[in-house]
């Protein structure tokens, strides 16, 4: 199923410890700003007293999420392009990194179609929401309080892809993607739900049709992203569990994905 | 066993207003313990003193520091005469409601094509909250119970724009939460005109409510964007992205006042 195996010429190896999080820490950065004023008097004093130990560990777990909202409307309108049609990109898979300050890390989502995003993931989120909403108002089952639970069911659902992403990469024995990264990755799904959700408003059976088209889709973005973050992280390579687990995420993504887009108001079916 | 300090005796003012600002002086007096009487020049820090209109201001000469605050608490103290009602503020202006100022900025988004901007620099949350009751009503009309749930979904709303805009700016966002709140408010107009409406349509038309929602949202998006991105600064070269957050946020209330 994948012939290109082998060591990518194109794709350096990050050195040693691999911190492969994007330029800047969460305290310094340009997310700091943000931290410090949304904590008020308090922030000044809570993260600027914190050692470095535990700074470290923090900016390993949790990225900088200001690198994630560098986008503009040609990155939006290319990245939804590939992530509802994946077999339509032609270029590579990989992200392009840079040296900064000695270490390397990922150029921002502007200037790399392939760099995870934390705008599209969240305002995938919104329009499902509201198109869940519209279609529970159109069937006449619409309460907010139905709503509500619909929100909650799509956070369950996006904490599901993520825990799915995550576990994959720890079986294969290294988790030290940036967490913020696997919580992009798992939150592009919601993007092909919002085409089928949008199609089932407009015209029922339509969405029959584009469910599965939707669940394969999916299925083939995360295949070829995770390739790329297992050949990035993780130091030995067993080709064949690496291809059972792809297969597994693949497949996987058709009962989550028929789950989040069957909406009602009672949680399973 | 004999008191350590003198108990001033208290002197109830008579009930007539020429005579109220002498009294008024004295149970200023006579209200301060301890305290040597006030030095008659005024040239001192007034550190305590505010203006509280015309008649506390010729009281407030012979008094010195400590003249402002006793003289409006001696209004409630003693059951106090006129003059120290009328040294009150209004209330609406104690309570940080400017109803000019709201009729000002409510009329700016009436008009759809052109919005003046200038109005909103200074943010208030009185306006966004006669909005919110005011939309409360028109579903309460149509028979729907939902305070509750506009007022959060209003806080999540404004939060998320909050996170939204700051973010996509970068380094150079300025937004906070009291301008976001106020501006995603005030951009409610269309909503509760839409809520009005819908009062008056009726009952079977379908495809005509959801037009008409379209329409309404579409001003209220283009309402908030507008101003959300001349406010505070680094959103220009995002307008498209935080327009259709807004979009969102609106399309979610007109679900409330559709369905």
């Amino acid at each position: 199923m994948y012939n290109n195996m082998g060591p990518q010429p194109g794709m350096p190896r990050p050195p040693g410890n691999p911190q492969p999080g994007p330029f800047g820490n969460p305290f310094t950065g340009a997310g700091s700003g943000f931290i410090r004023g949304g904590l008020g008097a308090y922030g000044e004093r809570i993260l600027g007293s914190s050692s470095e130990y535990v700074q470290s560990n923090i900016s390993r777990y949790f990225s900088d999420p200001q690198y994630y909202f560098q986008v503009n409307d040609q990155y939006v309108r290319n990245k939804l392009k590939v992530v509802l049609f994946p077999f339509l990109h032609r270029g590579h898979w990989t992200r392009i990194s840079e040296p900064v300050g000695g270490r390397l890390s990922y150029k921002p989502p502007i200037y790399d179609i392939n760099a995870p995003d934390l705008y599209i993931p969240f305002m995938a989120f919104g329009t499902y929401v509201v198109l869940a909403g519209l279609s529970l108002g159109l069937n006449g089952k619409f309460t907010p309080e139905a709503l509500n639970w619909l929100f909650v069911k799509g956070l369950v659902g996006w904490f599901l892809q993520v825990m799915l992403l995550k576990v994959t990469l720890l079986s294969l024995g290294s988790g030290e993607a940036p967490l913020l990264d696997i919580v992009a990755y798992g939150g592009y799904a919601f993007a092909g739900l919002c085409l089928a959700g949008f199609s089932k408003i407009m015209w029922g059976y339509s969405y029959y049709a584009l469910m599965p088209w939707t669940c394969l889709c999916t299925g083939i973005f995360l295949v070829k992203t995770m390739k790329r973050v297992l050949f990035a992280e993780v130091r030995s390579y067993d080709s064949s569990k690496h291809h059972y687990l792809l297969l597994f995420l693949a497949l996987v993504q058709f009962p989550l994905l028929i789950w989040l887009g069957n909406i009602s108001v009672n949680w399973l079916f | 066993m004999t008191k350590d300090f003198a108990v001033p005796p208290v002197v109830f003012p008579p009930t007539g207003g020429s005579s109220g600002g002498a009294n008024v002086q004295q149970r200023r007096f006579s209200a301060i313990p301890f305290q040597q009487p006030p030095p008659s020049s005024s040239s001192q820090i007034p550190f305590l003193s505010f203006n509280m209109g015309s008649a506390a201001a010729s009281s407030a000469t012979h008094a010195g520091p400590f003249g402002g605050t006793i003289a409006s608490s001696s209004s409630f103290g003693g059951g106090g005469g006129s003059p120290s009602f009328e040294d009150e503020e209004p209330l609406l202006d104690e309570l940080g409601i400017h109803p000019d100022q709201i009729w000002k900025k409510t009329r700016s988004i009436l008009n759809p094509f052109r919005i003046n901007q200038t109005v909103h620099k200074d943010s208030d949350l009185s306006g966004p909250i006669f909005l919110y009751l005011a939309l409360c009503l028109f579903q309460l009309l149509a028979g729907k119970i939902q305070f509750g749930v506009i007022l959060g979904w209003i806080v999540v709303s404004s939060i998320f724009l909050y996170v939204v805009f700051n973010m996509l700016a970068g380094r150079n966002g300025n937004l906070n939460l009291h301008t976001c709140t106020s501006l995603v408010g005030y951009c409610l107009l269309p909503v509760v005109v839409l809520s009005a409406v819908s009062l008056f349509v009726p009952q079977g038309a379908g495809p005509v409510k959801y037009v008409l929602a379209g329409v309404f949202v579409l001003w209220s998006t283009r309402a908030c964007s507008t101003l959300v991105v001349s406010l505070a600064d680094g959103g220009e070269e995002h307008r498209g992205l935080i327009a259709y957050a807004c979009f969102l946020i609106y399309t979610l209330f007109s679900l409330l006042v559709i369905f």
